[in-house]
């Protein structure tokens, strides 16, 4: 590649410093995290409780918390959300007015910013529902939040599944629950994991969702209808509201870092694996 | 037959979901509606624009001016998206024409890594780093400036990464073309390439625009939450989403109502700015894809 | 004997007319070709057959169609399953389940209530009927989707033999193949002769001649496709009477 004339030299140079100097923040900021924290992060500091605020000791109530939320999470929008995938991409005309406005509410749903969800849930699940400051409501909002992520993932996985296995299935006379679960689900069955994944890691890092639906309680939580802080939140409330909690803050976002960094692995192989599986079908 | 009739059954049963799913933004939109109905009157409408100060929660002197909150949210989407378009851009254009395809590949990852970044851990970041380098630059260190640069790198990924790929949407015959005719990279890219992907970068810089406008936690911790009009970068802002998160725990009355309202408005900027880019993307897709 | 009655069939996408007005009886237990020009309706025809239309947004079927005295569109009419399990289909693309050798077999058996015990047996006498069972038997659980396209086609036959069906509808089985491939395909075809009733819809004049007992001949006429001659294979191939057919037959053989 030859570099002729000034302008063109210019254009390569200041593209090539924005695109050093945004690898050189996310260096930065990786360093300060592991300067901070990575003394602090130790099997105790995962399994311990919290003492002083959180100031020092453990996270191992958190990540519990955490857990729970998560669970709760994909309780409510992985049946959901694949339904709706399913029905989208099996039972109604691409383009029909119910499944555009489906597909519209869908979509417009994942433009909500996460704090409106935090609104939301607390008056509709704490309040309304009666479900309080608990690990449930906490997960019900970020389930509602990650619906669009899931389904989203999953249509196009059953959209791009190779077209000739309806009508084969069709002309065996399998009905269309069989044809459903015994060849159209399994093929999609790496692309719907996929989207829960994504849906994972957009669930671990949101933090506005949870202020006013999970709480900030930082006990062992005893069941989902207790209080309990996420990962997110704890690092939230370490670096506002805790003076001096910088390295325990630090450490947590290091564990986060890690956990989701795991997940988008997890996730862009999956892809990759479904990818190579589905054009080696083809040849 | 019994079999028919359990397809009938899975049919509703997956209808229903849909049901649901597509609903959930209604029943977002209705409570938030409902939340904020004391405030959507005209007898409130002069204070938001009329009263200088926000106090709501004041016993004897309340006051609703939420045009500092307004303007606060406008300034720091503004301010990121003035940072983070061009230099999106740019880097886009590295990437796709003139870094080697090895360092492209590697660095497009980075980028989809930085995308997932958790904001909380950005806001840490800009709290603990960049507010203290602020401060010695010009005290009080939380401010306009802090956020704006919190948020352009938070959203520098969405336009790097849908800029690269509406780049690489522009047909090779398009590139040949040029090519042929002997026109040099630079006008290649200002005169072929940028046109025909504009579509596509505009999307991407409006998606980015809406994540930035909804950002609550990294601006949050950087930004001072002080509600007053900026007079200068190293002010201290306080945007509508911190307004919500900050308030939300105690507030009642037409102080809650108004947090409601803040959230309904939120919505409908971030809905606006969805459909924006869904209609930029359509056009795209509408336009002939290879005229050779 | 007619095993399939087709009166007065017209098939239609929306605006466009896909078939027009045929009228045909398909003989039980012979084969019966169906030959002409691409976009004359044969797949349409073919998919009619077994109500494969169904699943075609905006398909429209009108006339009838009698899969022996029973209807397939009017009522008291057939259920899809039971008649998709009556009438077999082997499509132009070989598409297996991608899935293993044995599920393949097992999905569709069971759907139709064949007990577990009895699967083994069925899947190895149809893939027997294919010549696949000693280059297959092997390696039941591999995906079908590691087999060459002959051995997934002669798969797909006999996926559908397993369920023993009456009619098997074949929509140019061969022209996805290599020509090796191809003629053991049709060899297997004509081995079935008489122990099936057979719609086979084929491009290849040479294979129509070597395995139909019937021919019908398709054609686009007035924008639409309708059956434009019929008869027994050697009348029709060799002395037809429409002026289009024959340059079509002496453009193709020629
Ligand atoms: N799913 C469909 N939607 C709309 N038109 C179709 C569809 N399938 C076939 N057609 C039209 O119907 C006509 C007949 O097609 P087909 O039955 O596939 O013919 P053949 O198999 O003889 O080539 C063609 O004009 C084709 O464009
Ligand atoms: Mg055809």
């Amino acid at each position: 590649m030859v570099l002729r004339r000034p302008v063109d030299c210019l254009l390569g140079w200041v593209g090539g410093l924005i695109a050093l100097a945004t690898a050189g923040a996310f260096a930065w900021i990786l360093w300060d995290l592991v300067r901070l924290g990575l003394s602090q992060v130790t099997w105790g500091f995962l399994t311990g409780e919290l003492s002083d605020g959180g100031r020092s000791g453990g996270i191992g109530p958190v990540l519990v918390s955490t857990a729970g939320i998560l669970g709760g999470c994909l309780f409510f929008a992985v049946p959901l959300g694949v339904g709706c995938a399913i029905w989208l991409s099996e039972f109604v005309r691409r383009g029909s007015p119910w499944a555009r406005a489906v597909i519209g509410g869908v979509d417009l749903l994942a433009s909500v910013p996460s704090i409106v969800f935090g609104l939301f849930g607390m008056t509709f699940f704490c309040q309304k529902l009666g479900l309080g400051f608990s690990i449930l409501s906490g997960g019900l909002t970020l389930g509602c939040m990650i619906l669009p992520t899931v389904i989203r993932t999953t249509l196009s996985a059953m959209r791009n599944l190779p077209s000739d296995l309806r009508p084969s299935s069709a002309a065996l006379g399998l009905s269309r629950l069989t044809m459903l679960r015994e060849i159209l689900l399994p093929s999609a069955f790496p692309g719907i994991l996929v989207g829960i994944t994504l849906g994972i890691g957009r669930a671990l890092s949101e933090t506005a969702a949870l202020i006013f639906t999970s709480g900030y309680a930082t006990r062992w939580p005893a069941s989902l209808a207790d209080s309990g802080r996420s990962l997110s939140v704890h690092i939230y409330d370490l670096a506002m509201n805790i003076p001096n909690g910088g390295a325990n803050a630090a450490a947590s976002a290091l564990v986060l870092l890690a956990l989701i960094l795991a997940i988008n692995l997890t996730a862009s192989g999956l892809g990759e694996r479904w990818r190579s599986r589905q054009t080696g079908l083809r040849n | 037959m019994s079999r028919s009739h359990a397809d009938r059954v899975v049919e509703a049963g997956l209808g229903l979901t849909a049901l649901l799913s597509g609903g959930t933004l209604l029943l977002i939109v209705w409570f938030l509606f409902e939340g904020a109905k004391p405030a959507l009157d005209f007898g409130m409408l002069g204070h938001l624009f009329g009263d200088g100060k926000w106090q709501p929660g004041s016993v004897r002197d309340p006051q609703f001016g939420v045009m500092s909150m307004l303007i606060g949210s406008l300034l720091v989407t503004g301010l990121s998206i003035l940072l983070a378009a061009p230099a999106g851009v740019l880097s886009a254009i590295f990437l796709s024409f003139y870094s080697p395809a090895r360092l492209a590949r590697g660095h497009r990852r980075l980028l989809e890594l930085l995308a997932a970044v958790p904001s909380v851990v950005f806001g840490f970041w800009g709290l603990t780093v960049l507010v203290p380098a602020i401060d010695r630059l010009h005290p009080p260190g939380q401010s306009l400036l802090a956020a704006a640069l919190v948020l352009s790198l938070m959203i520098l990924p969405t336009i790097a990464l849908t800029s690269v790929s509406a780049l690489q949407a522009v047909p090779v015959a398009q590139l040949q073309a040029a090519a042929a005719l002997g026109i040099g990279r630079p006008r290649l890219i200002w005169s072929v390439v940028l046109p025909a992907a504009w579509n596509g970068v505009g999307a991407g810089i409006l998606l980015a625009a809406a994540r930035a406008i909804g950002e609550t936690m990294a601006v949050m911790m950087v930004c001072g939450n002080i509600a007053q009009i900026p007079a200068s970068l190293f002010d201290p802002v306080r945007p509508v989403t911190a307004t919500i998160a900050l308030e939300m725990g105690y507030a009642s009355a037409a102080h809650k109502s108004l947090l409601y309202a803040a959230g309904l408005l939120l919505v409908l900027v971030t809905g606006a700015l969805i459909c924006g880019m869904a209609f930029r993307r359509q056009t795209e897709t509408s336009l002939p894809r290879s005229w050779s | 004997m007619a095993k399939l009655r087709i009166s007065n069939l017209s098939i239609r996408y929306g605006d466009v007319r896909a078939v027009t007005d045929v009228t045909l009886e398909i003989p039980e237990g012979k084969i019966t070709a169906i030959v002409g020009p691409s976009g004359c309706g044969k797949s349409s025809f073919l998919q009619a057959l077994n109500r494969l239309t169904d699943l075609i947004p905006g398909c429209e079927v009108s006339g009838s169609v009698k899969l022996d005295d029973q209807c397939l569109f009017a009522a008291p009419a057939l259920d899809t399953i039971s008649l998709r399990k009556r009438v077999g289909m082997v499509f132009q693309r070989p598409n297996p389940f991608p899935q293993s050798i044995r599920r393949n077999f097992e999905i569709p058996l069971r759907e139709h209530g064949t007990p577990k015990r009895e699967i083994p047996a069925i899947m190895e006498r149809a893939l027997t009927d294919v010549a696949l069972w000693d280059e297959v038997s092997g390696r039941l659980d591999q995906n079908a989707g590691t087999l060459s396209g002959g051995q997934q086609q002669r798969l797909c036959i006999a996926r559908a033999l397993a369920l023993n069906p009456e009619v098997i509808l074949f929509d140019e089985p061969c022209s996805a193949l290599d020509p090796i491939a191809s003629m053991a395909v049709e060899k297997h075809i004509q081995a079935l002769r008489g122990r099936f009733t057979i719609v086979i819809v084929t491009h290849n004049l040479a294979q129509a001649r070597r395995l139909a007992d019937s021919v019908a001949v398709f054609w686009l006429r007035n924008g639409s496709g309708r059956l434009i001659e019929t008869g027994p294979a050697d009348d029709v191939l060799s002395q037809p009477r429409d002026p289009d057919v024959v340059s079509y037959l002496n453009g193709l053989n020629g």
